[in-house]
């Protein structure tokens, strides 16, 4: 758990300057641009007297960011999960992510999974494997200047996870160990057949890094609404995809994806609000 | 826009730092130890108290502690009615010293019996945090196998009464001594 936080921090940190490094290239363009047409008034007023025509190239400079969306399908793979197998010899999982782009700000979104997993709690010792697949949308409610295909979304998911838990060893719990300190005792009891759906919120940020390669993250809120509890004596602990169950009901989540951007056509956006303007 | 940034990374930030919470409390029922209420043998409905009971486990040094906080050998005794003892939950019977009047300067007042329980038992989930608990079953035919020491003498728990065969919780009365 601390690989995963310190992983999990310096990627953020990366993150963040990606971000921080986006937004200041674009804020140069738009001061530079500025300037220039600061320094281009006051020349201006001199040539009107002249020629007329220079008025033409004026117009057409308002004209020009003609912006087009690019719709296609992202497909990709959780880096964390897919990592964590190489330092953690009790997890083997690996995440698949895409989305399909809806229309300016919507995008269908999907995850599939296959986790194994091996939990050492203070006196359980489980096995859970299985597969999931998470389906929902995203909401991109980020502004991208010109060009830009960068996405900060809010989201919902529906997930499905079928899996079975082994219970490999555990601990009898003795209030007035009288008798001295109980052995842990091997048990290879497995529960197979069994079932889980929840619901997600999901907040996640994409930013393009290179051509059609974006990184993003996502965090997210699971809230069990059902789930297929062993028949007798035992209960679900893990949930692939899903992760660890809490009493309440609740669990959370995230990935950091690399995906690559398969662009299919072109949208043309009518630029509604400058006209206004 | 800089201003929802920095709020997604605050939220990242907090919600990542979530700690264990595996801790079991301690009010969960968990392993039952078996409960033994001491009766007065000439008026069977009146709790009658011991005096300087010590119960000492099978190979064991040491009483079970029954008064935590006196110091020495007093910490081992009991004056009350009613005891709890833990079972053995790796084995199917569990072998205990009943000794009255313990540390009596006068041998002959002490009185010492041993009670051999024997049961079945069953591992059950509690929680994550609790792990399993072991509920016993006392074995019908000989739940329990008394001798006293020496044996010329005479035992000191003159009726040993199996009140509840199923020891699920510490709630109830299991055993109940005449003496």
């Amino acid at each position: 758990m601390k690989h995963t936080l310190k992983y999990f921090f310096s990627f953020c940190l990366l993150i963040v300057q990606v971000l921080a490094q986006a937004q200041e290239t674009t804020e140069t363009k738009t001061t530079s641009e500025k300037k220039e047409s600061v320094s281009k008034i006051p020349e201006a007023p001199k040539v009107v007297t002249a020629k007329i025509d220079t008025i033409v190239p004026v117009k057409k400079d308002t004209i020009v960011p003609v912006k087009k969306d690019r719709y296609g399908v992202r497909v990709g793979v959780d880096l964390y999960k897919l990592t964590r197998g190489l330092y953690d010899s009790n997890y083997k999982g690996i995440e698949l992510v895409g989305d399909y782009r809806l229309t300016k700000n919507y995008y269908a979104a999907a995850e599939l999974g296959s986790e194994n997993k091996t939990t050492e709690d203070d006196r359980l010792n489980t096995t859970t494997k299985g597969t999931y697949l998470k389906v929902g949308f995203d909401y991109n409610f980020y502004e991208n200047w010109l060009d830009m295909e960068n996405i900060i979304s809010i989201g919902l998911r529906g997930g499905f996870s079928t899996f079975n838990q082994e219970l490999n060893s555990f601990k009898i719990y003795d209030a007035n160990p009288y008798w001295g300190e109980l052995p842990w005792q091997t048990s290879g009891k497995s529960y197979n057949g069994l079932t889980a759906g929840w619901a997600e919120v999901v907040t996640g940020v994409k930013v393009k890094v290179y051509n059609n390669i974006f990184v993003g993250f996502s965090l997210r809120m699971n809230m069990l609404l059902f789930d297929k509890k062993p028949s007798d004596n035992f209960e679900n602990l893990y949930i692939p995809g899903f992760n660890r169950t809490y009493a309440g009901n609740f669990g959370a989540g995230f990935n950091y994806t690399v995906t690559y951007f398969i662009p299919l056509y072109k949208k043309t956006i009518k630029p509604k609000k400058s006209v206004k303007k | 826009m800089k201003k929802i940034i920095a709020l997604l990374i605050i939220i990242l930030f907090t919600s990542s730092s979530c700690e264990k919470d595996d801790i079991c409390d301690a009010n969960t029922p968990t392993t039952p130890r078996l409960v033994i209420d001491f009766y007065n043998i000439s008026n069977a409905s009146v709790l009658k108290n011991v005096t300087n009971l010590k119960v000492i486990g099978d190979g064991m040094t040491e009483g079970i502690v029954f008064n935590s906080g006196a110091s020495g050998d007093a910490q081992y005794l009991t004056n009350g009615s009613s005891i709890s003892i833990p079972l053995k939950t790796d084995s199917n019977s569990t072998k205990y010293t009943f000794i009255l009047n313990s540390g009596n300067p006068n041998p002959t007042l002490i009185d010492i019996d041993e009670v051999t329980f024997n049961y079945t038992k069953e591992d059950v989930f509690v929680s994550r945090a609790c792990g399993f608990k072991t509920l016993f079953t006392f074995v019908p035919n000989n739940p329990y196998i008394q001798t006293a020491v020496p044996i010329t003498k005479g035992k000191w728990m003159q009726v040993i009464s199996v009140e509840k065969s199923n020891i699920a919780n510490e709630n109830e009365t299991h055993i109940k001594v005449f003496f």
